[in-house]
């Protein structure tokens, strides 16, 4: 479908490009784009940061980011035209990890479109996140299980605590 | 039949290769290759916890496979332990 455009990005060729996103959604009957950019940044829980690696499951990685669009599109109901980039490689402070973007004919659409393609990479995506830190050491991030057993589990403990899984927010 | 996992995240320091190779009984399910593969873990690599692999979800190319499915006949899965993208 030309209305989704899913990528992982080798950031050691070419960094992340949010205009390239714009360029793709921009439509003459879209007057409302709503974009996410994900940037490394330089704390995490208290720890300072020196850089992130992302590990990916490519096949399944762009699978997800297309069912993910089409959720979307289910979910505004009318026309849509999305993009989802995510980084692949090892990132510095400041660098995109992730850029979405959503048009649709007004605001509200886009808007919902993007925050739920955001959660959803966050959430569902086969990608994992291994920071850096000052002193040496490094840690992949504790994430969401892909698990059925356990993201029930999970669900029930993040709407009784509020968001656990130490991600970004 | 022999199967070939390959590792992602954390569980990529349970073997350097990037990928575990398990014989298993024909027409096995999912289930039955995570206690397997948990098996090789706790012999081969001792410092992986438990509960990562059992956290972990099964997939192929395509999709998640779940507990129930059947080991795919081409013997290639991925086990993706909790994701943390974005």
């Amino acid at each position: 479908m030309t209305d989704i455009y899913t990528a992982v990005v080798d950031i050691s060729h070419a960094p992340l490009d949010p205009a390239a996103a714009l360029d793709f959604v921009s439509d003459p009957r879209f007057g409302g784009i709503a974009t996410f950019i994900g940037r490394v940044r330089q704390h995490n829980l208290g720890r300072a940061v020196t850089g992130v690696s992302y590990d990916l499951f490519e096949p399944l990685a762009l699978r997800t980011f297309q069912e993910i669009g089409e959720r979307a599109r289910e979910e505004v109901g009318g026309p849509l035209k999305l993009y989802i980039a995510h980084a692949k490689g090892h990132l510095s402070i400041g660098d995109f990890a992730v850029v979405i973007a959503a048009a649709t004919a007004h605001r509200d659409e886009a808007f919902r479109a993007c925050r739920l393609a955001i959660e959803a990479v966050k959430h569902e995506a086969p990608i994992w996140k291994q920071e850096h830190y000052v002193d040496g050491d490094s840690a992949w991030s504790e994430g969401c299980s892909l698990c059925e057993e356990h993201r029930e589990a999970e669900r029930m403990a993040a709407n009784h605590d509020g968001d656990t899984h130490g991600h970004s927010r | 039949m022999k199967v070939r996992i390959s590792l992602f995240g954390a569980l990529r320091d349970a073997d350097s290769r990037g990928f575990i190779e398990l014989e298993i009984p024909e027409q096995s399910t999912i289930a039955t290759l995570r206690e397997a593969l948990q098996h090789h873990v706790r012999d081969h690599a001792p410092a992986i916890s438990p509960n990562l692999v059992q956290r972990s979800a099964f997939a192929s190319e395509d999709e998640i496979l779940h507990n129930h499915r059947a080991v795919p006949e081409n013997g290639q899965l991925a086990i993706l332990p909790p994701v943390s993208g974005g």
